[in-house]
């Protein structure tokens, strides 16, 4: 395979407006490199990520999911990733019951002080994404 | 209406320009669906670039607008005014983040390239989905409630109290002044303490916008900021008084840690081993004696008590240790202090200086470890590891206890009562703990004073002015207050009246409307993270500026 046609993973990220986003703004203004794979999507609270965007992208073909939000306890609005972890719990599960792909999708707590954070997390799951390969679903259908 | 979207790609100077190839990004999305213009330009955020932008949007009749740009935490503001400035609705706009997060995170430009033309395609996706959201203005009652009546609700009180803004004090015990009363002085002027207090009592007394209740409870704290409904109960009265505030201050103050949880120190075992607040106590009564009546020769303060229990350094235990040390040579000029601590605590500009004219003859401070405290003969013997690691003792008639600063008892049920929540070490927890350590999570709820953490008089005074400064600021008399417009919205006719919503709701902002059995959201009270629209098993919930449409285009440009 030569170089350019390297694998390149197309990740979807949930980033909470609060700490996630901030913290991924934070890699960047402190110039961390990280693979340029992740497609970042901005919501207000990690809360607002209906399951459905999860199931929907991974149908359609994304390579990977992360969702990330503030620490628990850190909640910008008390406690909207309590509920987050359980439903990202929830749609593990289902993907595991239903043989597609969970080690696809991953839940991160990230800070806005953790642009380190974010810029290694970014990477490693694009690694693992890497080794995975293209998600299957891209060419089944399931429906 | 035919959509005209105008994108604009901002060069930020070297910043992006230097990382993503410009040209090659005006290119990709120029013949896209809808859009009828693509610039580049230096600097947006400019005011040449924010004219630039205002008269493209007139000249080309832009409907919808893109900037390819910086964070939206950094300028999305900056461009909603723009938008207005042009006349078109500020949601009309969406910005893509192609440098935080594109630019600045590889040095492959072509791959740079490629994120900023996909993030520029999401929000162009996006943005044909935006709705026109309309600014919301509510009435606000200017008036506050202040919970404590100690240093830090009686001087945020005064700053506050004015003709059109009345003050509502309520304090649990039967009388004004909270922890300070106490104190003969304060540290390090040395002053008495009445001189911070008195006047400011007296004022109280004056200032007939500030109506005081002693012997009282908050008993319940409904609404949202600028309209909060109260209730407060005084003891022996069975009908709680009501009233409307804009706002609520918590200045509730702390209490002393527990020593029943530390029986090393032998508090309550022995005589003459005293708290810190007895000591105050007995200093402020006249005489410093031991329980026989005689006066003390020798004394051991013992600070961070507590400390290991309670994980945190309660930070005003070595002042006021020191000052103690004041008090005993003022009274017993002779008397030996032997200070045991772990760590001496005395930051800032004037309480080094404090503490070297404290120390000196028959003053000694030893660093020590495992602080344990035994009766021997008359007298108390103090054993302790030193900073060599050597097991040594000392004998004292007197021994005080620092105890570590806790939270009231009432913290939880506060807390509860004000929809707000606990943080480290069980005190009020603040917004951010650097950027807005008197805000809570909930708007118009603000904490001040040892609520928030153990502080000394002069940072509770500062807290306290600020969180008035916020109010000052926000509340202002015959002023509507602007509210968040991003709300949830519950559609009546998909709702099913599962109530799903309320249950996951922090705010209390969802209603069940029994005649038509479906949720209703306030959308005063409502703040937008959508947790509501995720849990609507029947997608009547929506969240404006973050609908499924919305979010679902911008998905479709990541799987592409």
């Amino acid at each position: 395979m030569k170089k350019d046609e390297e694998f390149m993973p197309r990740i979807l990220a949930f980033l909470c407006n609060w700490c996630s986003y901030a913290g991924a703004d934070l890699a960047g203004t402190s110039r961390l490199k990280y693979p340029p794979s992740i497609l970042p999507i901005r919501v207000m609270c990690s809360s607002r990520v209906d399951p459905l965007f999860i199931v929907k992208a991974y149908l359609g073909g994304i390579d990977g999911v992360l969702l990330a939000g503030c620490h628990p306890g850190d909640c910008h609005y008390e406690k909207g990733n309590y509920y987050t972890r359980r439903r990202f719990a929830l749609i593990k599960k289902i993907f595991e019951e239903l043989d597609m792909e969970a080690d696809r999708l991953l839940l991160s707590w990230i800070s806005a002080s953790e642009g380190p954070k974010y810029a290694k997390v970014a990477t490693e799951f694009t690694e693992k994404i890497k080794k995975l390969g293209e998600n299957p679903a891209k060419n089944k259908i399931f429906l | 209406m035919e959509r005209k979207i105008g994108v604009y790609v901002c060069e930020c100077g070297p910043n992006i320009a230097e990382k993503v190839d410009i040209d090659k990004v005006v290119g990709a999305v120029s013949s896209l669906d809808g859009v009828v213009v693509v610039e580049k330009y230096k600097l947006l955020c400019s005011a040449d670039g924010k004219k630039f932008l205002e008269e493209e949007i007139k000249k080309h009749g832009i409907t919808h607008l893109v900037i390819a740009a910086c964070s939206p935490k950094q300028h999305e503001k900056t461009f909603m005014e723009v938008c207005e400035n042009a006349g078109i609705n500020p949601y009309l706009y969406q910005l893509a983040n192609i440098r935080e997060q594109c630019a600045w995170i590889t040095e492959d430009k072509d791959e740079a390239t490629k994120k900023a033309i996909r993030l520029i395609k999401a929000a162009i996706g996006r943005v044909k989905y935006h709705s026109s959201l309309e600014k919301k203005e509510i009435e606000c009652n200017p008036a506050v409630l202040i919970i404590g009546g100690g240093v830090a609700g009686i001087n945020a009180s005064l700053e506050l109290a004015s003709p059109d803004r009345k003050i509502y004090l309520v304090e649990k015990t039967s009388s004004l002044g909270g922890m300070i009363t106490n104190f003969e002085k304060t540290y390090p002027s040395m002053q008495p303490s009445s001189h911070i207090l008195k006047q400011k009592i007296l004022d109280m007394d004056k200032n007939e916008n500030i109506q005081v209740f002693i012997d009282s409870n908050v008993e319940e704290i409904i609404g949202f900021f600028g309209n909060f409904e109260i209730k407060v109960k005084k003891k022996e009265v069975d009908e709680p008084a009501e009233f409307e505030v804009g706002a609520v201050m918590l200045a509730t103050g702390s209490n002393f840690f527990d020593l029943k949880k530390t029986p090393q120190y032998g508090y309550e075992k022995f005589d003459n081993i005293f708290t810190a607040l007895e000591f105050e106590k007995m200093n402020l009564s006249g005489e410093i004696s031991l329980k026989n009546g005689k006066t003390p020769r020798s004394v051991a303060i013992i600070h961070c008590v507590g400390r290991d229990e309670k994980g945190y350094c309660s930070e005003i235990c070595c002042m006021y240790s020191l000052k103690f040390i004041r008090y005993l040579k003022d009274k017993i000029p002779d008397a030996q202090v032997s200070n045991f601590y772990s760590d001496l605590c005395i930051p800032g500009k004037s309480y080094q200086k404090f503490y070297e004219q404290t120390k000196g003859k028959n003053v000694d401070f030893i660093r020590s470890t495992n602080v344990e405290v035994t009766k021997k003969e008359n007298k108390l013997s103090i054993k302790y590891i030193d900073e060599n690691g050597n097991k040594n003792s000392l004998l004292v008639d007197m021994v005080i206890l620092a105890p570590a600063i806790e939270p009231t008892s009432d913290v939880s049920e506060l807390a509860e009562i004000a929809g707000i929540s606990q943080g480290d070490g069980g005190f009020f927890a603040e917004e951010h703990e650097k950027l807005n350590p008197v805000s809570t999570s909930t708007d118009g709820v603000y904490i001040v004073g040892c609520a928030q953490g153990p502080k000394n008089i002069s940072d509770t005074i500062v807290q306290s002015g600020a969180a008035a400064g916020k109010i000052l600021a926000s509340l202002i008399p015959g002023k509507k207050m602007e509210i968040e417009v991003k709300t949830s919205h519950i559609s009546e006719s998909f709702c099913i009246g599962c109530k799903v919503c309320i249950s996951v709701c922090s705010y209390g902002a969802i209603t069940f409307d029994e005649a038509k059995k479906i949720s209703v959201v306030n959308e005063v009270i409502c703040r937008g993270c959508g947790n509501c629209v995720a849990a609507c098993p029947s997608g009547a919930a929506t969240s404006k500026h973050f609908t499924f449409k919305q979010i679902h285009q911008e998905l479709l440009e990541a799987v592409k």
